[in-house]
């Protein structure tokens, strides 16, 4: 017997199965994530994101901008993933993302929270031990202005199913 | 700038060049390894171990780590970018974003894409560009596909500058 036997130790579950969804339910996700100008240049580099605007100073402020403007799709992403937890961590893949706006210029310093509600759930005529699931997501910034908006759907993994 | 900001980017894509039905194959692809799905699907936030336990993936149906279907996007999306917004003054939006197939680690992407509307914005001195992107693996697979909307320059107003 090991000491102390870990598999007595509770396991701290994470996610939601489709069952814990119903129409209208709002989410405010957790963390918020401030994006910093090392972020997005490492994501539009990394990315491969060759637009001069998010990685170039001198060429945003000509622009019109303060300076650099975080790469959107780094926006996008950190929306999604602020979400993941309450939404789609316990199970089921992508099916689509819907609409999604970029409202507003994202700076370097700019603290991005996430925010969504239940538009439709359906149980997955395919898959059995899945629903599908819609959500509608708002990303803001510090002052409460959206930055973006999308739709996402997954498959979501029922309870008995995981 | 001291230098003239047009000299720091393409001349063979501003809001001009494009026309409906445009077709492009993206020059470059990108193999996706651990610095592209570990590094920025970290780097977002996204908690999902499904893209970075790869213990507890190896007895799924998958074998292995999966890719987070938004950084296969942005790596296609990026693969055009060049191209489609090297001289973009804002990306306005994506949409019918489908991730089709899984994509694993050592997956080698490339992009291909199609204009399929281009309009007048709200201000001269741009226009607005509506694409179609396809990302394929190396097998031919298509893996994503998405429509985007970019606020691009018009050579015009933005040339001689």
């Amino acid at each position: 017997m090991p000491d102390p036997d870990f598999s007595t130790f509770p396991l701290r579950a994470k996610g939601h199965a489709y069952e814990d969804f119903a129409d209208g339910q709002v989410f405010d996700h957790h963390w918020g994530r401030t994006l910093g100008q090392g972020d997005s240049t490492l994501f539009a580099a990394t990315a491969l994101r060759f637009t001069p605007l998010y990685f170039n100073d001198e060429y945003a402020r000509a622009c019109g901008h303060p300076g650099i403007v975080v790469d959107p799709l780094l926006v996008l992403c950190t929306a999604v993933g602020l979400s993941v937890e309450d939404l789609s961590e316990a199970g089921g893949p992508f099916l689509g993302i819907g609409p999604v706006r970029f409202l507003l210029p994202v700076y370097p310093g700019d603290t991005l929270s996430a925010r969504s509600e239940v538009v439709s759930r359906r149980e997955s005529e395919k898959r059995p031990g899945f629903g599908i699931v819609t959500w509608r997501t708002e990303g803001r910034n510090q002052h409460g202005d959206l930055v973006v908006t999308y739709e996402r759907t997954n498959l979501v993994a029922k309870k008995r199913a995981r | 700038m001291t230098e003239l900001l047009s000299r720091l980017t393409g001349d063979d894509n501003y809001f001009e060049d494009f026309a409906v039905g445009q077709r492009m194959r993206h020059a470059r692809g990108t193999t996706v390894d651990e610095v592209e799905n570990q590094l920025l699907t970290k780097l977002v936030m996204n908690t999902a171990d499904a893209h970075f336990n790869e213990q507890r993936m190896a007895a799924t149906p998958f074998g292995q780590r999966l890719v987070f279907g938004l950084i296969t996007g942005s790596m296609v999306i990026g693969l055009t970018t060049q191209d489609t917004a090297e001289n973009a003054l804002a990306e306005l939006g994506l949409d019918r974003l489908m991730f089709r197939a899984p994509v694993f680690h050592g997956d080698t992407l490339s992009a291909y894409t199609e204009v399929l509307e281009t309009r007048d914005a709200d201000r001269d001195d741009a226009g607005i560009v509506r694409f179609k992107h396809w990302g394929l693996k190396q097998d031919d697979t298509v893996v994503f596909e998405g429509e985007r909307e970019v606020l691009v320059k018009r050579r015009s107003h933005w040339s001689a500058k």
